[in-house]
């Protein structure tokens, strides 16, 4: 699993929904957490970050620059290419999940969530940087 | 519009309340509105629907006690009262429930879009719909009172 030192930036339009992945990253084991309202926000965040985040989970669907457009802005710039990435989304039909894998996105978790499907995901995110 | 319509709403409201409220809900028997007693409520999220074949809107209404509880269980803090900060929680979970029953019902040729959710507050609300099919309400009980669903469509009539 991530080391729980691991910084991680939640994205997410919705104050209520941050809040509910930060509460879920705690649980989790994670203490160090920022969070962003966009994915016009979190670009910002992740370029002036030092350290650099080691994981990102942000929401999809979100006004002014969603998860996906972020995602496929950070997979084109060397520095966050292997930034480990999960997307957030309340739909996930099979045209999206294909779009979202061809972006570069390492996993997706669907809402509603729990804190042990949240943990799977990271857990498979996790493995998949790890070997 | 089939029936069927409507339950991917109800399984998505009972799947959200479970998993990310912590909270049982049940059903309770739709009706049509305007032939049931119109309870009020305090807080609701509301969000357009927009397919090939229709449109209309969905919103979901909760009465404060409910509402509250809902957070309070969600965030694990107690909360008394309906902020600002605490009022996007409502177009939250409609965006679960409406994202729950899209994967449900696009398969089947709806070919539903999702929106953007806005949110109402106030005291003793009701709501009012400009169209000229009937408004089917999904209403559910739980520990704390009841909430509801209120679909109306246009362009599709119901079966």
């Amino acid at each position: 699993m991530f080391d729980p030192k691991t910084r991680v930036l939640i994205v997410d339009d919705m104050l209520t929904m941050r809040k509910i992945v930060g509460k879920v990253c705690k649980e989790i084991g994670f203490t160090d957490l920022t969070e962003a309202a966009d994915g016009a926000l979190a670009w910002e965040s992740i370029s002036n970050a030092n350290p650099q985040y080691g994981l990102i989970i942000s929401d999809w669907n979100m006004p002014n620059c969603s998860g996906l457009d972020l995602l496929k802005r950070l997979r084109t710039d060397t520095r966050f290419k292997t930034t480990p990435f999960l997307l957030v989304t309340a739909e996930a039909e099979q045209h999206q999940v294909v779009e979202a894998l061809k972006a570069g996105v390492d996993n997706y978790v669907v809402k509603p969530f729990s804190k042990d499907q949240l943990s799977e995901k990271l857990e498979a995110v996790h493995k998949k940087y790890s070997k | 519009m089939d029936v069927q319509f409507f339950k991917p709403f109800v399984d998505g409201t009972l799947k959200v309340f479970e998993i990310q409220c912590k909270m049982k809900a049940a059903p309770i028997k739709p009706f049509i509105k305007g032939t049931h007693p119109q309870p009020s409520f305090e807080i609701a999220a509301s969000i357009g629907l927009t397919s090939s074949a229709f449109t209309g809107s969905i919103t979901l209404c909760f009465p404060k006690e409910v509402y509250l509880a809902l957070m309070s269980n969600m965030l694990g803090e107690p909360y008394t009262a309906i902020t600002d900060e605490l009022s996007d929680g409502a177009a939250e979970l409609l965006n679960m429930i409406f994202g729950s029953a899209k994967v449900a019902l696009n398969p089947k040729g709806y070919n539903i879009q999702m929106a953007i959710p806005s949110i109402i507050r106030g005291e003793n609300l009701k709501t009012t719909h400009f169209t000229r099919q009937q408004v089917i309400v999904l209403p559910f009980e739980t520990e704390k009172g009841e909430f509801h669903i209120e679909i109306s469509t246009e362009g599709a009539s119901l079966k």
